[in-house]
């Protein structure tokens, strides 16, 4: 078969108005997330020469062989996961933050301090009722601030869950979803626009599953993806059309959670789960020092109360009512049952010897000391997460950065497409007109 | 072929101008307050050294309280062991004439009143009471030091007062130690004393200058002992002065170098300041010209 210059040109300006298609695409897509650029390529049409027609000129012109994803998947991966440990990090760091927030804004220090100067007055006249009544509130106000840091802490541990469950929840939406494209890769024609938007989708889904939990990918040839937690040997999350449902339990006492997976128990190492569940370790570590400190307080102050006197001379009772942060209550609200005085006093005395007991008792446990290696080891913690997470947070955008240059719309380079393909067009029509004007020379011959 | 993705620009461009942003706040948060720290996280260390540092300036503050309270105490005590001084002087006078054999029994009377006031105003000076209404005699016990009969009902001991640094004062005197005292190996006091001396005036049968003269020169030591007893007050008067003094330099040491740990200097945080801002402007300049780049413009 000869060619046919009308039928060449015209392959010629059907392929560049797909072209421009696509352009107007990539253009109009230029800020969607999770867009990877297009590009239509394009393969000559030719016969080749058969027996006999050897010498023959059989051209077609061009077809439209497929739209290209400009997808780097080595990128891809990168990008998955960094922000996967970006997205732990921030989680860690930001729980970290709420911790130290809960505990300092309370300010349990400065209310230490107050009941040991409260305490060290009234060293200076044992029987003044005022100084008296002043420990007692300071006291109180210890205790209260104790009740407030631990409520607070609670308040972060309640946070930091709904965001678990949440993510949880989550994580099986976005499986599922996979899943049904995978199925529907299947499906989809190569080189189709279809498939390549639906790769799309695939991608974006596993970037946002990435965020939630560490995941490892494995793609088969139509492009449907392989799940699974953790390495490229853990629990299976998404297997071709068949998603694993994630779940999440509370533990009663300490308040961390544990996952499973279709059953299975599973500890996601990145992503915001991991990080919560950091968060609610260090929630529940934190509870422990606060509730050992007011535990530590009450016993050597309730110690000390039991070997004095009262102002009417009568055994000391305990001060401290629970031996937990949240529990922590003052006993009494009468001044006049502060034992300052040795027992065995008479009453009114101003005996201040077991008042200075008292004083020592609270200082040698450690009593603001160790409030303040408590507050230093969450801050130390949240300032060395915080220059962990900038590190990881760098990486994680350069790696979304490069993918995105690489993945990525870039206008003027479209622009310059459409300017291109645009005068393809118009050397397509050209093409024809010569055509016609042969066509118009050879009826002319007369 | 490198691609310039359009998104990947303005994501940069959005970072880099965000983290200036924020760093120029938190300059001007810094500004604001004063503080270089608003919150733990931002230096650790510094942050429980300034824990540490208010800790100890609160505690000092009701140090300073508490001597200010013993000092006040020392010098309502040390009053009144200048009236004793004057009263047992005025007795000793008073027996001085009592020792002149030459009395009639209407001067005797006169000097036996006179005695006897003296006693009297003893016994009061002796029950003082401090800003607080305690005795200042009485030891340990806030009752009243001595009963009228003039018998020592408080207790054996003063109380001593914190003061800051473990440093402890005694805040106050017994009475037993103010006007107690041996003479010729007999333990009697300055109530006894003039007890006995108005007794014996009272009696027409006794002999009226050996008494007298008893009594000089148990007057005699009594003085000697509370002239000593100011001179303790006087000396621990000293001591809460010289802790006072060392509180105070610690507590101007304290404040610098809270000053030094958690202080913002103004004038290189604002130079600071001015420099992030200057980045900030030229990045948000290069910003405008660079997105104004389009290809779209110069195709027409």
């Amino acid at each position: 078969m000869a060619s046919d210059l009308l039928s060449i040109a015209q392959s010629g300006a059907r392929a560049a108005r797909a072209a421009l298609d696509v352009t107007a695409q990539n253009i109009a897509n230029a800020a969607s997330d999770g867009y990877v650029r297009r590009s239509a390529s394009m393969q000559e049409v030719s016969a080749a020469g058969g027996q006999m027609r050897t010498g023959d000129i059989s051209l077609s012109g061009v077809r439209i062989s497929g739209i290209d994803r400009n997808a780097d998947m080595f990128r891809q991966a990168e990008v998955r996961r960094t922000h996967s440990d970006s997205a732990r990090a921030t989680a860690e760091l930001r729980g970290l933050e709420n911790i130290e927030s809960a505990v300092e804004q309370a300010d349990l220090f400065s209310a230490i301090v107050e009941f040991e100067g409260s305490l060290r007055q009234l060293g200076s006249d044992p029987i003044d009722p005022a100084l008296r009544a002043a420990t007692v509130a300071a006291a109180e106000t210890m205790a209260n601030k104790f009740n407030i840091a631990a409520d607070s802490l609670t308040a972060v541990a309640e946070g930091a869950q709904f965001e678990a469950g949440a993510a949880v929840d989550q994580a099986n939406v976005l499986t599922s979803e996979i899943a049904r494209i995978n199925v529907r890769l299947a499906r989809a024609g190569p080189g189709s626009s279809d498939r390549a938007s639906l790769l799309d989708q695939r991608d974006l889904m596993l970037e946002r599953l990435s965020g939630i939990a560490n995941i490892s990918t494995s793609f088969a040839s139509d492009g449907s993806v392989a799940v699974r937690m953790g390495g490229s040997s853990g629990p299976s999350l998404v297997n071709g059309g068949n998603a694993s449902a994630l779940s999440m339990a509370i533990d009663g006492t300490n308040g961390t959670p544990s996952f499973t997976l279709d059953g299975n128990p599973v500890a996601p190492a990145g992503g915001s789960l991991a990080g919560r569940a950091l968060v609610l370790q260090e929630v529940d570590t934190v509870r422990g020092k606060l509730d050992a400190l007011a535990s530590t307080i009450a016993t050597a102050v309730n110690n000390v109360q039991g070997t004095g006197a009262a102002l009417d001379g009568s055994n000391g009772v305990a001060m401290f009512n629970g031996t937990t942060a949240a529990t922590l209550q003052v006993a009494f609200r009468d001044g006049a049952l502060i034992a300052t005085a040795p027992a065995g006093s008479p009453a009114g005395s101003r005996n201040a010897a077991n008042l200075a007991d008292l004083r020592t008792a609270l200082e040698s446990g450690g009593g603001a000391e160790r409030m303040n290696a408590v507050l230093f080891d969450i801050s130390s913690r949240v300032a060395g997460h915080k220059v962990t997470t900038e590190a990881l947070d760098a990486i994680a955008s350069s790696a979304r950065i490069s993918l995105e240059q690489q993945s990525g719309v870039d206008l003027d380079t479209e622009a310059a497409n459409l300017l291109r393909f645009q005068q393809a067009f118009q050397a397509s029509g050209r093409a024809m007109q010569v055509a016609s004007d042969i066509f118009q020379s050879l009826l002319a011959i007369r | 072929m490198i691609n310039l993705s359009t998104g990947a620009f303005f994501e940069r461009a959005t970072r880099q101008i965000g983290s200036l942003r924020s760093e120029a706040e938190k300059l001007q948060e810094q500004l604001g307050s004063g503080k270089r720290l608003t919150r733990s996280s931002d230096d650790p260390v510094a942050a429980a050294r300034l824990r540490t540092l208010a800790r100890h300036e609160r505690l000092s503050e009701v140090d300073q309280r508490n001597s200010e309270r013993a000092m006040a105490d020392l010098k309502m005590t040390d009053k009144a062991l200048g009236t004793m001084t004057d009263l047992v002087i005025r007795a000793q006078e008073l027996t001085m004439q009592a020792a002149n054999g030459a009395n009639g029994l209407e001067q005797r009377q006169l000097l036996l009143a006179e005695i006897q006031g003296v006693r009297d105003s003893l016994l009061m000076v002796a029950n003082s009471r401090n800003a607080a209404g305690q005795a200042l005699f009485g030891g340990h016990l806030a009752t009243s030091a001595y009963n009228p009969a003039g018998a020592y009902e408080g207790a054996g001991e003063a109380e001593t007062v914190e003061i800051g640094d473990g440093q402890t004062v005694i805040r106050g005197l017994t009475g037993p130690e103010v006007i107690s005292f041996e003479h010729n190996g007999n333990p009697t006091d300055l109530l006894t004393v003039l007890g006995t001396l108005a007794a014996a005036l009272q009696d027409p049968a006794a002999n009226h200058t050996t008494a007298a003269q008893t009594a000089l020169g148990e007057l005699e030591a009594g003085l000697k002992q509370v002239t000593t007893a100011q001179t303790i007050v006087g000396a621990r008067m000293g001591w809460i002065e010289i802790v006072d003094e060392r509180r105070t330099a610690t507590g101007e040491l304290f404040a610098e170098e809270r000053g030094e740990i958690g202080g913002a200097d103004p004038a290189t945080t604002m130079v600071r300041l001015q420099e992030m801002m200057t980045v900030l402007e030229a990045s948000q300049a290069s910003f405008v010209r660079l997105s104004g780049l389009s290809l779209f413009d110069k195709l027409r």
